[in-house]
């Protein structure tokens, strides 16, 4: 869990950084107490809470411990059995699965709608708002609300009753085949509000002069958008694939209330098998073995990208 | 989120705890004081916290009544903190072993409390016990550990059993079956009448699953094999479960098809309705029918499948245990005899929804047909088992959930079924 938030915080600065602040500007030879203090202090409130943490799930990972009698080392006997464990196997597939559909289409939702609703007409600031609304609320609300239009006979069942596919319906969140992509439906419905906004406030940075020249030089919608918008969003896209992979791998409150991962774990991410394998099987060094696996996926992704991002500006 | 909860309402509760330690920063001390100089009294303890998973509201209310009882009589003074309770479940080592932690706890008696004992969590509690001489020796036993020493008080207990509405089994023409074949008719009787039989909740309640486990499994193998079962001494890919299972086969297709998505609560709602014809479950759902219905409602024991094998019944003790750090132990024991005794467990009775009985012998059940029918099932059975859970462990639980419901699915992959289980149980035991 430590090492799920660790990641989801610190990434995701180092991009914006990238992206927007000018980094060219040399520091004086001297640095300013205030400036010290400014990277001490969250340095040293980060190893409390963050660094250390993180180090101990590593540590854990090599023990075996219940959480109530003191770890037993037993060096990488968690990772071996993470090897041969089916649902782990499922679960690592499943969170593929997740990063690219539940990835994948908000990005292209989100700019879709970005696009959609960019420029200033009457009633714009209302479609963004209903949009945007999902995010507000909190993922367990979500769920709730969901699994209200998912249950037996419930709103999903008589839309498909009243359009005449009532041989479709099934128990969407019960049965294996569909319990993943059923979870996967709240997810987007409220990733992509928020990829949105991100999206809206690149395309707002745009200058409007390079649209204009563009057009000048007779390219049609297509081109501007392939060779202007997409371009001049590079900082946006670091930030918003930052955001998809961490928001991904760190999906776990939606599952949770949904599924719980069930039925026998067809929709069980990395994160929810984490969870019960710590707290209701108890072995918090199996499951610290499966919360470094969840961090190493995520630092390989984001740096994988951070490195080609650096590689071009330079 | 629903896991920070728990923790900001123990950090409330313990602001409430240093509101009542207002009275004198120096309580704690004059408690410790007063525990050496003599035997600790009213006045120098501090409040006995008891840690509550009875959220349901009538339970609740009645435990919070015991507890404004017990400060009238001025032995102490006890506060509830009721915390839902798949939180409970999780958080409950967590308690345990944190450094300052609640006093008392709702929970189970047998292997649950049995386990934390082994690491020293638990409060001795024998001489609360020898107060108890009334009580039969099996409670006895279930709250004893393996050192020999008592952990546990219990206060209830309740069954588990087939129910369903009178009015509706009167129309459709059907009686209580007392054997499996009998048992059969019913489902196909009701099939034919376009109900479906066997209702079901495993949404989000996987584990009610479990109770059919465990009275297939004791009727047909016996509760020593079950107990030896879910204790690791027996394998679950050994024949004998492989009977289990495919005994059970053979009334899944009574089973009501929408109850894999609802949880145990929306079942009820089906059985009331007459959207289901039977449902087992323990009487706990009662707590979730609307008083109206519960004077329809009847029940019929598991029926019986291989008359040789003694007579088992589910009846999980619910009790409490003290942790063994706790700040008033005196005080806790106090609490503990005022709960085992039968003017309390009378008004718990009365309080809670009534479907339950109180363990004390001299205390009186609800008065009602049901209820009475209920106790006389449970003493006329030659062995108690108490339920998967309460039997094995809390870790064991989901290895079940996921093998059972599996089965119930995909019921031709039995032996795949039964070696995942034994697989993923060697792992919870091995720890």
């Amino acid at each position: 869990m430590t090492n799920v938030s660790t990641i989801a915080e610190t990434p995701g600065t180092t991009a914006s950084t990238v992206a927007g602040a000018p980094r060219r500007r040399r520091r004086s030879n001297r640095l300013s107490p205030l400036l010290v203090a400014f990277v001490l202090v969250p340095f040293a409130v980060e190893s409390i809470w963050v660094f250390w943490p993180a180090l101990q799930g590593f540590w854990f990972s090599l023990t075996r411990w219940d959480g109530q009698t003191p770890p037993e080392f037993i060096g990488v006997d968690n990772y071996v059995e993470l090897a041969g464990d089916a649902t782990f196997r499922g679960a690592l597939l499943n969170t593929v699965i997740w990063l690219v559909l539940f990835g994948g289409l908000s990005v292209v939702g989100g700019f879709g709608m970005a696009l959609l609703l960019q420029k200033e007409r009457r009633g714009v600031g209302f479609y963004r708002a209903a949009l945007f609304t999902p995010v507000v609320f909190s993922l367990v609300v979500t769920a709730l609300v969901w699994r209200v239009f998912y249950q037996p006979d419930g709103v999903a069942d008589q839309i498909l009753r009243t359009i005449g596919l009532e041989h479709l319906i099934r128990p969407w969140l019960a049965d294996p085949q569909t319990a993943l992509y059923a979870v996967i439906l709240p997810a987007l419905w409220r990733q992509i509000g928020y990829v949105m906004v991100l999206f809206l406030a690149g395309l707002k940075a745009i200058d409007p002069a390079l649209h204009e020249a563009a057009r000048m030089d007779g390219a049609n919608g297509w081109q501007r958008l392939w060779y202007v918008t997409v371009p001049q969003l590079k900082g946006v896209n670091a930030v918003v694939l930052s955001v998809i992979v961490i928001d991904s791998l760190r999906s776990f409150d939606i599952v949770w209330s949904l599924t719980k991962g069930g039925p026998y774990h067809s929709s069980e991410l990395l994160s929810t098998y984490m969870y019960s394998a710590a707290f209701q099987s108890l072995r918090l060094g199996y499951a610290s073995a499966i919360a470094v696996v969840i961090f190493v996926l995520a630092l390989a992704v984001i740096l994988g990208y951070l490195v080609r991002a650096f590689r071009e500006e330079a | 989120m629903t896991d920070f909860d728990p923790g900001r309402r123990r950090f409330l509760g313990n602001l409430g705890l240093a509101g009542l330690g207002a009275l004198g920063a120096g309580s704690l001390l004059s408690a410790c004081a007063s525990s050496a100089s003599g035997p600790a009294k009213s006045g120098g303890s501090g409040a006995v916290t008891i840690q509550s998973n009875l959220s349901s509201p009538q339970a609740k209310t009645a435990i919070e009544k015991l507890a404004e009882n017990f400060n009238k009589l001025g032995k102490g003074t006890a506060s509830v903190n009721t915390i839902a309770s798949e939180t409970f479940r999780t958080q409950l080592p967590t308690y345990l072993t944190s450094a300052n932690p609640p006093d008392l706890y709702t929970w189970y008696a047998g292997s649950v409390a049995n386990d934390y004992a082994s690491k020293g969590l638990l409060l001795d509690v024998s001489d609360v016990w020898q107060g108890l001489g009334e009580y039969p020796q099996s409670l006895k036993t279930l709250s004893t550990d393996a050192a020999g020493k008592q952990v546990f008080v219990p206060m209830t207990n309740y069954w588990w059993g087939f129910f369903y509405r009178k009015s509706n089994f009167a129309k459709w023409g059907v009686q209580e079956p007392k054997t499996w074949a009998d048992f059969l008719a019913v489902c196909e009787t009701l099939k034919s009448k376009g109900i479906p039989p066997i209702g079901i909740g495993l949404g989000d309640t996987p584990w009610v699953a479990s109770a059919w486990f465990d009275y297939l499994n004791i009727r047909i193998n016996g509760a020593p094999f079950h107990r030896e079962l879910l204790a690791g001494k027996q394998r679950f890919d050994d024949p004998k479960v492989k009977a289990v299972l495919t005994r059970w086969r053979e009334v899944l297709p009574y089973f009501d098809p929408k109850g894999k998505a609802y949880p145990f609560q929306e079942a009820t709602t089906a059985l009331l309705a007459g959207k289901t014809g039977m449902f087992l479950i323990g009487t706990f759902f009662a707590d979730a029918a609307p008083k109206d219905a519960l004077g329809d409602l009847d029940f019929f024991r598991f029926p019986i499948i291989d008359p040789a094998v003694p007579v088992a019944e589910e009846a999980p003790t619910d009790g409490f245990f003290a942790s063994a750090k706790s700040a008033n132990p005196a005080g806790t024991k106090e609490l503990l005899r005022y709960f085992a005794s039968v003017e309390a467990q009378e008004e718990y009775v009365k309080s809670s929804s009534g479907i339950v009985l109180p363990v004390h012998p001299k205390a009186k059940a609800a008065d009602s047909p049901l209820v009475s029918k209920g106790k006389a099932m449970l003493e006329s059975a030659a062995e108690l088992t108490q339920f998967f859970n309460r039997d094995s462990s809390d870790a064991l639980q989901p290895t079940a959930d996921t093998a059972l419901t599996k089965f119930m699915d995909k019921p031709d992959q039995i032996d795949a079924i039964l070696r995942e289980w034994q697989a993923s149980a060697e792992k919870v035991f091995k720890g």
